[in-house]
């Protein structure tokens, strides 16, 4: 052809940049660093704050304890997470295919979003009993709502040129929802799993909190009362290294599936 | 003549209600012609509705009223799901899906028609190189220039072998240069592919060196005003068409016409 490039351009692959694992050890470094010399020279209380590398020392002598509560809580996730991805977005897929449905239930998804669940703790306890593994309900429906909604939002923002070009081709419905409306949704729908992570997070705390009896939301409780405040702050960084490890893995999964973005 | 191949008689289009005061009629009384291997432009004001009748023809949309014949068989206002792998329709902004490749676009195509088998694999390729981007193979719509999605767009209309191609104003998002480009592009793959095609476009000079036959349409409702005959030779028609005579005797008579339908 006319202006065809007969040289093949290299195609750009996204390349590993070690700056964007370092910056943010370094500024983890600077933080702990800081903490420490902070604590130490104001000689602040070990009960106001214990100092970074107390926190470390006093997790791993009592980790014998933290460990089947972390595991515990890290199962709870887990399994709720689980079946919160597929739930929400199932959901979404029903609701997206009315108009009708939509709009009668997308302020309903809001607002479940928006409540927090760990006000219905106690009358779910008194619905199921007592049992901690219930906690993974807790989970579920904290984390379906928020998936749902930004995966319902992807799937109703759909360009009309791409739905006319399904139909320029004669794409049934079910081919126009897999292969124009799902793809088109997919970067929402990873926004709504990643914020999943953090709502599973708080869902499985907040009901350890209110139950008890389980979980590192319950043994947070427990160390406090007895004045063992590095460990306190020990299952704290471990609820949180919960929630960061689930949401790597999901971007990880992202940048191998959502690789059209710029 | 060559052979009918589709027969529009009396379209019309016509969006809303009557009662409701919305009523909005685009198209009126539309009737055309179309032979084998023609190249039929179409040109008129933008907003005249000259891309709904195309997608009335590309099978996207319905007619109001009037019928259509495709091959001597009266196939009604709209052309049925099971004769739209008989056109091939090429949008205005290219209209690629983002999240496949250039040859992922072509497959979608196939998929939806559901036409497997080492010879479809062999056109996607074919079809590829007919558009001068076969080395592009693998790449991503956003790793293109604007041209060459445009071009991916012509290859995904062509790859399902369909009798018609439909140009919606294919050239009018590009830049100047691309664009002539472009235009000189489609002369060559008309050529060779030796398609009906019928294109929309508001250019009169690429309409000239395009077509067999140009349609002027009126400012809405839409209807046929003039249709002049491009008797300029094939061989004519290059890099150097702006120094015919006939080229110049035709287009001061559209640019005539066009300024009086303003």
């Amino acid at each position: 052809m006319t202006q065809s490039n007969p040289v093949k351009r290299v195609k750009k692959k996204k390349e590993f940049n070690p700056i964007n694992v370092i910056a943010p050890l370094v500024v983890l470094a600077i933080i702990y660093v800081g903490l420490e010399i902070f604590l130490r020279v104001f000689n602040v209380s070990e009960y106001v704050m214990p100092t970074p590398t107390h926190i470390i020392q006093g997790t791993i002598k009592s980790f014998h304890i933290i460990l089947p509560d972390f595991l515990f809580t890290l199962k709870i996730i887990c399994i709720g997470f689980c079946i919160a991805i597929p739930a929400g977005i199932l959901l979404a897929a029903l609701f997206s295919q009315f108009d009708l449905l939509v709009k009668a239930m997308q302020p309903v998804v809001i607002w479940l979003v928006i409540t927090p669940m760990i006000t219905l703790i106690p009358l779910m306890t008194l619905w199921l009993g007592t049992d901690p593994n219930l906690r993974v309900i807790i989970v579920i429906i904290q984390a379906t709502p928020i998936i749902c909604l930004n995966t319902l939002n992807g799937f109703t923002h759909v360009e009309r040129e791409k739905l006319e070009l399904a139909r320029s081709v004669g794409a049934t419905k079910l081919q126009t929802f897999l292969s124009i409306t799902f793809m088109n949704a997919m970067p929402q729908v990873f926004t709504g799993i990643k914020l999943g992570c953090i709502f599973s997070t708080i869902g499985a705390v907040s009901a350890d909190f209110v139950s008890r009896g389980r979980g590192l939301g319950d043994r947070i409780i427990k160390f406090m009362k007895y004045s063992n405040f590095e460990e306190s702050y020990g299952c704290i960084i471990l609820i949180a290294l919960i929630g960061i490890g689930l949401y790597t893995i999901v971007s990880m999964i992202e940048k191998r599936v959502v690789l059209w973005k710029k | 003549m060559q052979n009918k191949v589709f027969s529009i008689q009396h379209i019309a289009k016509a969006f809303g209600n009557e009662k409701d005061g919305n009523y909005i009629q685009v198209l009126k009384d539309i009737s055309m012609d179309i032979y084998e291997k023609e190249f039929i432009v179409i040109l008129g004001n933008s907003g005249c509705g000259k891309s709904t009748f195309l997608k009335i023809l590309g099978g996207i949309d319905s007619a109001t009223d009037g019928s259509m014949e495709l091959h001597g068989k009266d196939i009604g206002r709209e052309i049925p799901r099971e004769e739209l792998k008989k056109f091939g329709f090429v949008f205005q902004s290219n209209n690629l899906l983002p999240w496949r490749t250039a040859e992922g676009n072509l497959r979608f195509n196939l998929n939806t028609m559901k036409l497997k088998g080492p010879e479809w694999d062999k056109r996607v390729d074919e079809m590829l190189d007919i558009v001068g981007l076969l080395d592009y193979k693998k790449v991503y719509p956003h790793e293109l220039s604007g041209g060459m999605r445009q071009r991916v767009g012509i290859a995904r209309a062509l790859v399902h072998d369909p009798d018609i191609l439909i140009l919606d104003q294919p050239l009018g998002a590009l830049d100047a240069i691309t664009r002539k480009m472009l235009s000189y592009e489609i002369l060559n793959i008309w050529k060779k592919t030796q398609k009906t095609v019928v294109m929309v476009t508001n250019n009169v000079d690429e309409a000239i060196l395009l077509a067999n036959r140009i349609f002027v349409f009126s400012n809405k409702p839409a209807t046929i005003t003039h249709e002049i005959p491009v008797d300029i030779p094939l061989e004519h028609r290059n890099h150097e068409i702006a120094n015919d005579k006939r080229f110049n005797e035709l287009r001061e008579q559209i640019n005539e016409i066009v300024r009086a339908t303003l």
